[in-house]
């Protein structure tokens, strides 16, 4: 058992699977002190295993259960693979996580045959589906190698029974109709970035012309349109410009039909940790600016527009199902490798696309090898992989190991390697867990106090 | 327990050797080898840290609170990583699991 003590008095009571309850100090104090005597709260801690009966051995054998249904899909290794198909891009984004190229340089394309090694690793994982993203640069930029990979791929995965699904992350301002048809033809998604209103978005994302928003809504239209609506989402970053009007940026989402809002953070990593943008906020005024927008989206959920929150959808899926939801970023074991490996456009392999990101400013802590020179084994069982994996473990860590939310939340080394140079990090001065415990309690109290937000946790909890 | 006292070179802290590793202090020592030079000797029951600046100038007093919170720290990982040693290779050797079978082609 494990407990956390909310802001406003109440505890929050876990148990080793992670479901948890919401006491009363008065109840929490009974319960630390073994003086339970309220029937009704005896009943509710025995239903969650927090407390049983010591001659009853069943609570435990189901709690066992529950815990080992939670790390069952860790052996469906590496379901995720991305390819960097090109560094190039033809933006230029405050943000970006990438050291961007101009898209006129050569030298940034991956080849045919990077791209063959590439593959011959993705389908050596275990995992029986598998998930292949082109990011770049701009991945339109070498959509000729985008076709000769899903044409490979499909063809390997019918040869060895696996599943295979694309998806493109792009800015769509390349959008044509050879693409379309092809995605299309492939039933590949896309998934692009959307920071809110033009504005937001124009500043975010500089491009000759200065029309990188018109360009976005356009590009969304036209999939949505001619692809169907399931097959694009879009992804919006936090920058200062942000804060204070995440009303306006979940409204500008509805309005063009997205209902997958995801509240990012932004990342420590590329050119956001040289432009110092990622220090433009503190972690309070985020979480203000994510609790506006888990607000809205709920009003409007009250006004019959079924707008998902993305990162609470993950995290409530953790909290109030025995699933893992798959997302990258919040595992314990951590992601890297284990859910996802990126091939760069060059033949590096890393264990994340941050880790990527933290290469090209030269710290080359989290790459695994290089297709050209390495094997599977080499990335999967080599130190680079096995080292963070083994000393991020949250379970193993102080703070964490005692954290009610613990299995909600993840080891991050890559974050923490690059924010602090450890891939544990010190938690207490850590801004991911600051961010990820405000996010928890916000979460954990709606549930509790609001029934409809509860209504509607669940079903998002489900989806 | 920990006290901590004046040195002529710089501060004197002294760590109770059943609560800390010489380990975890010099993991610690060396966490913070940018700002502070650690001696470390022992004293009986103690460890006795000579805290030194390594610019010479005498340590600052945020170094040397720095240099006791990093201790706790490497005592805490130490400790929390030998008594989930077992869950830890459990669980990991779960995800690896599915490699068992891969044979290389």
């Amino acid at each position: 058992m494990t407990f956390h003590r909310l802001p406003a008095g109440r505890v929050v009571v876990a148990n080793a699977a992670g479901e948890h309850v919401l006491l009363e100090r008065s109840e929490f104090l009974e319960l630390s002190e073994g003086r339970l005597e309220d029937l009704r709260l005896i009943r509710l801690l025995r239903s969650k295993h927090i407390i049983r009966d010591p001659a009853d051995s069943l609570p435990v054998e189901l709690l066992a259960l529950k815990v080992r249904t939670r790390y069952a899909a860790l052996a469906e290794f590496t379901k995720l693979h991305i390819f960097v198909v090109t560094l190039r891009c033809e933006h230029s984004c405050q943000y970006c996580q990438v050291s961007r190229r101009s898209s006129n340089r050569e030298g940034y394309d991956m080849s045919e045959a990077t791209a063959v090694a590439a593959l011959d690793v993705a389908f050596r994982t275990p995992s029986s589906s598998l998930k292949i993203e082109f990011q770049g640069g701009e991945p339109l930029l070498n959509f000729e190698l985008i076709q000769f990979i899903v044409q490979q791929a499909e063809q390997r995965a019918l040869e060895l029974d696996k599943d295979v699904s694309f998806v493109i992350t792009t800015n769509l301002a390349l959008l044509d109709d050879n693409v379309i048809r092809f995605c299309r033809t492939h039933d590949i998604g896309i998934s692009t970035s959307l920071d809110g209103p033009r504005d937001i978005h124009n500043a975010n994302r500089p491009r000759p012309g200065q029309n990188s928003w018109e360009l976005a809504v356009e590009g969304i239209r036209r999939v949505q349109e001619e692809l169907g609506h399931n097959s694009i989402a879009a992804l919006m970053t936090t920058t200062e410009a942000s804060l204070g009007r995440a009303v306006e940026i979940v409204d500008t989402y509805v309005e063009l039909d997205l209902l997958d809002v995801f509240l990012r953070p932004i990342s420590p990593y590329g050119l956001a940790i040289r432009s110092r943008s990622h220090l433009a906020y503190d972690v309070e005024a985020w979480l203000r600016f994510y609790s506006d927008g888990l607000s809205h989206i709920l009003d409007l959920n009250r006004l019959g527009v079924p707008v998902v929150e993305r990162y609470a959808a993950v995290i409530l899926r953790k909290m109030l199902t025995n699933d893992e939801s798959g997302y990258v970023d919040l595992r314990s074991p951590a992601g890297i490798g284990i859910a996802a490996i990126v091939y760069n456009y060059d033949g590096d392999v890393y264990a994340s696309d941050e880790g990527r990101m933290l290469a090209e400013m030269a710290d080359t802590t989290f790459r695994l090898g290089n297709l050209h020179e390495d094997q599977y084994e080499d990335f999967v069982l080599g130190e680079a992989l096995l080292a963070p994996l083994d000393e991020s473990f949250a379970l193993s860590a102080p703070m964490c190991s005692e954290c009610a939310f613990e299995r909600y939340c993840g080891a991050d080394p890559v974050y923490h390697h690059a924010t602090t140079g450890d891939f544990l990090g010190r938690k207490p001065l850590s801004a991911f867990c600051q961010r990820n415990t405000g996010v928890f309690e916000l979460l954990v109290e709606r549930h509790h106090d609001d029934s409809f937000a509860r209504g509607q946790f669940r079903k998002w909890a489900s989806r | 327990m920990t006290a901590v006292s004046a040195h002529p070179e710089g501060v004197r802290v002294q760590l109770d050797a059943g609560g800390h590793s010489i380990d975890a202090i010099q993991r610690a020592a060396y966490r913070l080898c940018d700002r502070l030079s650690v001696e470390v000797t022992s004293n009986g029951d103690n460890w006795s840290c000579l805290v030194t600046s390594v610019d010479g100038c005498g340590p600052d007093p945020i170094d040397v609170a720095d240099f006791r919170v990093e201790v706790i720290d490497q005592v805490l990982r130490e400790r929390i990583r030998d008594s989930t040693e077992q869950t830890r290779n459990m669980i990991l050797s779960l995800a690896f699991s599915g490699l068992v079978d891969q044979a290389p082609e």
